[in-house]
Parts: C-alpha cells; structure tokens; sequence
C-alpha cells in the first residue's frame, strides 16, 4: 500500500497526485466516495487531477475527455484508451492506494 | 451634443489651460472677455489623421487612464467574458467564480495567440487557448497545459495571465492599463465632483441599481477628439438637434448655462420627461431630490466617458477608438430595474438621445473628411462659448508631451 495523506488533507471535490510512473491520482468526490486511476489523460498528456470532478466523473482539462473514476473508461470522443483503476484504503485517517495488480501480489506474499 | 455641452464645459473650472479663458469669468454668451481675442485656433488638422499621433494617445492616453469597458451585468454570470479594446490592448473581462470580475490582458504567455477571439460569451471551465490548450482558470493561474506535470519547474502564478488593474464604479467595469494607475478618486470621481460639486449628486440616481434599457453601438468615422469636441460644446445645439433643444429650451443660447457647477439644464415649461415628444417618462428614480427633478446633468470623464442624468433614467456613452478616423461609440440607456421587467415602452425616452447621438456623430463624421484639406492645415476656430475646448486640448498636448 502506498501512503497518500490524511484523509483531513484531501476534502471532498478534490484530487491528490502521486508522482509515481505513470503518476496517480487520488479523488475524492462531493458524495464522500475516494477514486484512484491513472492521472495521465490517454487522449494528451495532462493532469487528470488538474480536471473537473463532478459526480463519479473526471473531465480533463485539456479537452474535456471524461474518464469514469469507478471503471477508468473514457467517454470515447477525444480518448479512446481507458486509464487504470488502483483500490484505495482508508486506515486511521489515512489514504492508501494499492495499484492495479499488486492485491494479488499482496495476497500471495 | 449634449452631454458633453453641459458635460466637459461645465466640467471645466479650475485652472484654465494657458492661453484660455478663465470659465469661472466668462463673459456674456457670445462675447468675449475684455481684452480677449472672439477667436482661439483649434487643434490643426493633422491631430486628426496623423498616424503617429493616433498611435501616442492610445499609448500615453488610453492605456494609462481609468477607462469604463462594462456594465458588470453584462458579466452576468461566473464564466462570462467579454473583450475589449483599450488603446492597442485586446483585454478580457471575466467573471469568476468566486462572483468577481477580473481583467486580463487577451494575450497567451506561451506563444502569445490570443485566447479570447469571440466579443462576448460563457466559458464553460476555464480560458483556454485555443493554439495549444494552455489553460487558465477564471483567476487567471495556469492550471493546464499539455505535458504540464513532466515541467514541474513552470510556476503556475508566474505563466498565469497578465491581469490588469479593475474597478467597478456606477455598475460599470473600469480598467487601467497602467503597471501603476493614476488615482482613481482623482481621475475618475474627481471628474463628478468638479462637475455637480459633490460626489452624493450622483449617487443619488443609484446608477449601480439600474438595468440596462437600450444599447446602441455606434461605429463613428471620426477621431474620437472630434467626438468630446462636439460634447463638450452646445453652439451647434439650436442647428442639428431640435428635439433636444425643444426639450430643454437654454441649450438653444449655446451656452447651456453649464458654467456653474451643479447645474442642470431645466425642461421646458410643457415639458413632462426627457422623451423625443416631450411626453411622460418614467418615475422618477427613488433618490433623485426635488432640486434635480425636471433637469439634465451630464458629465464628461476624460478621455471616453460621458454620463447624462435626467430624472428617471441615465445615458452612458463609452468611446473606443479604433483608428485615426475611426471611433465606437456604446450608448446605454439605464432605467429602473422594475420598469426594465415590466417591459414598459421606452422607445420615446432612446429615440430623444439616440437622435441626438445620431446629429452629432452625422457632423462629426461631416468634419473628419476635412481634417486633412489644405484649407484645415493650420485647423480652425473657436468661438467664445467653444473656447473651453482649448482646456481639452491642452489636456491632450499634456499627456502627449
């Protein structure tokens, strides 16, 4: 698991970069729900945490692709590429992310 | 026309511009002082068409005066934008969402196009150019850009947007190109006091109040000196405006007893509102007193505004000139924001001033063509009751010095 922040640090309606390669990101929505995906939009390279959060969506700001936080996949018009889902945590007040394919990793070691 | 009749010529005591009359001791209409010449030379007519000259006053002029570039409802919600010219400037006007407006010069900081090409409209996110997609939310910070996060020594505040400094007076968005502005209190509301005499004058129309009636832009071919000229004068009332001069009889001395400050020029005994026939207006505006009931006030704030107030509404013209012999000219008629909603007629209380904005801009355009004839070389002449115009002229020669 990797160590975001505090919960406190990331309020709703907002998003949190993690500079790993390829960067993720990490959004809490209004509803009180916590994402995490790839943060790099398929379509361009820009900061989907950078984006518009509305509901379970992300909007890049670039060119307006919309990416689903709960599936990774684009809307289709500009990006055509989904971007990876990571499984977030939340122990003690805080954020964890465990990226896509390390549950299986974890669980067999 | 009228506005700047009782406007600028009433706005001018104070110090009078070296080799002109004192208004504060002007002789009878028409006469001049004792020992003074009937006739001042005007500007010669190369002020007029000169390029060069053109392209100083935007520099030294309009980009470093307060100048009035909105009405802040025409920025209605977060996300509207407007552009606008100021001197050789392209500025956009943008609402955020934090309910504040703010200026920006139109200008990409990475390649330089220009962000905002469209007039007027609703930015969905964020001002975007539209080049290469550098993006900036409505305050003006960089927040996106193509391969953005792999440069992560670009400052965000430092590539945000150029802003510009912005004030909003009378319901009016007011801009200064200038790193440093003048004084805003001197510039701007100083013009309204040495005027009426007293800043509550005007406040008690409640301009900010007000909703927009009317707007009628006004593409004039003629510098825009020739413009406040023809305000800032009323000897050519009795000739090309008849209606308004029907309405307010004592424009017809030429004078429009504007060298009093506070004075109003008074309707006409059968007079019942400032209209094209002398008909009824609207209410009178909640705060306009008894005294400036049944009057016409109007002001001149150099070097692009005219404000005219007469009981139930209020006329502002901004300028924006585009060319030597080129000129824009928006014209808003403000009433009370009830009779705006109700949908009532107003079409008698524009036609009266849109005629007037017709005659005048209609003489202007007459004179600009003569600008550069041979018999205008040296310019023309000003008669006693014009002679104040040489104090704008040396207000011009000031700043271009």
């Amino acid at each position: 698991m990797i160590h975001v922040c505090a919960l406190a640090e990331l309020p709703r309606g907002t998003a949190r970069r993690l500079p790993l390669s390829p960067p993720v990101s990490v959004f809490h929505t209004e509803d009180g729900e916590l994402y995490a995906i790839d943060d790099t939009c398929t379509h361009q390279d820009a900061s989907l945490a950078d984006g518009w959060l509305e509901g379970c969506e992300v909007e890049c700001p670039l060119h307006a692709a919309i990416f689903d936080l709960r599936t990774g996949e684009p809307d289709g018009l500009l990006a055509r590429e989904p971007v990876r889902t990571h499984r977030v945590v939340v122990e003690a007040d805080a954020v964890y992310v465990v990226l896509a394919g390390h549950d299986a990793l974890e669980a067999a070691s | 026309m009228t506005a700047a009749h009782s406007a600028l010529g009433h706005s001018a005591p104070g110090q009078p511009a070296p080799g002109h009359p004192a208004l504060d001791e002007h002789p009878p209409p028409g006469q001049p002082g004792l020992g003074q010449q009937s006739l001042i030379r005007t500007l010669p007519g190369s002020a007029y068409t000169d390029v060069p000259v053109f392209a100083a006053e935007q520099e030294r002029i309009f980009e470093r005066s307060w100048t009035c570039v909105a009405l802040a409802a025409d920025l209605a919600a977060p996300g509207a934008f407007r552009t606008v010219t100021v001197g050789r400037e392209s500025v956009v006007l943008v609402r955020g969402r934090d309910g504040v407006v703010r200026a920006f010069l139109n200008v990409c900081r990475h390649r330089g196009a220009r962000l905002c090409t469209e007039e007027s409209g609703q930015l969905r996110r964020n001002l975007q150019c539209p080049y290469h997609a550098w993006t900036y939310d409505l305050a003006g910070k960089l927040v996106a850009a193509p391969n953005l996060t792999s440069m992560p020594d670009v400052g965000r505040d430092e590539y945000g947007l150029l802003a510009v400094h912005l004030r909003e007076w009378l319901g009016y968005v007011w801009i200064c190109l200038a790193p440093e502005p003048p004084s805003f209190e001197e510039d701007v509301l100083g013009e309204v006091v040495t005027r009426l005499g007293d800043i509550t004058a005007i406040e008690s129309y409640g301009i900010e109040h007000l909703a927009l009636g009317r707007r009628i832009t006004y593409d004039v071919a003629a510098n825009w000196k020739l413009i406040v000229e023809n305000f800032m004068e009323c000897y050519h009332c009795a000739t090309i405006h008849p209606e308004l001069t029907e309405v307010l009889p004592e424009f017809a001395d030429g004078y429009a007893a504007q060298y009093y400050v506070g004075h109003g020029a008074e309707f006409g005994a059968d007079i019942a509102g400032f209209t094209v026939d002398g008909s009824a207006g609207a209410e009178r505006l909640p705060g306009v007193s008894a005294d400036q009931d049944r009057r016409y006030y109007a002001i001149t704030i150099k070097p692009q505004v005219f404000v005219n107030l007469v009981p139930d509404h209020v006329i502002v013209h901004r300028m924006t000139p585009l060319a030597p012999d080129r000129t824009v000219v928006e014209c808003d008629w403000l009433f009370a924001r009830d009779v705006v909603a109700a949908g009532r007629d107003l079409g008698p209380s524009v036609e009266l001033f849109h005629r007037v904005n017709a005659q005048d801009f209609a003489a202007c355009e007459r004179t600009q063509p003569a600008m550069s004839s041979r018999a205008y070389r040296d310019g023309g002449v000003l008669v006693p009751s014009e002679h104040h115009i040489g104090q704008f002229h040396s207000w011009v020669a000031e700043r271009l010095a």
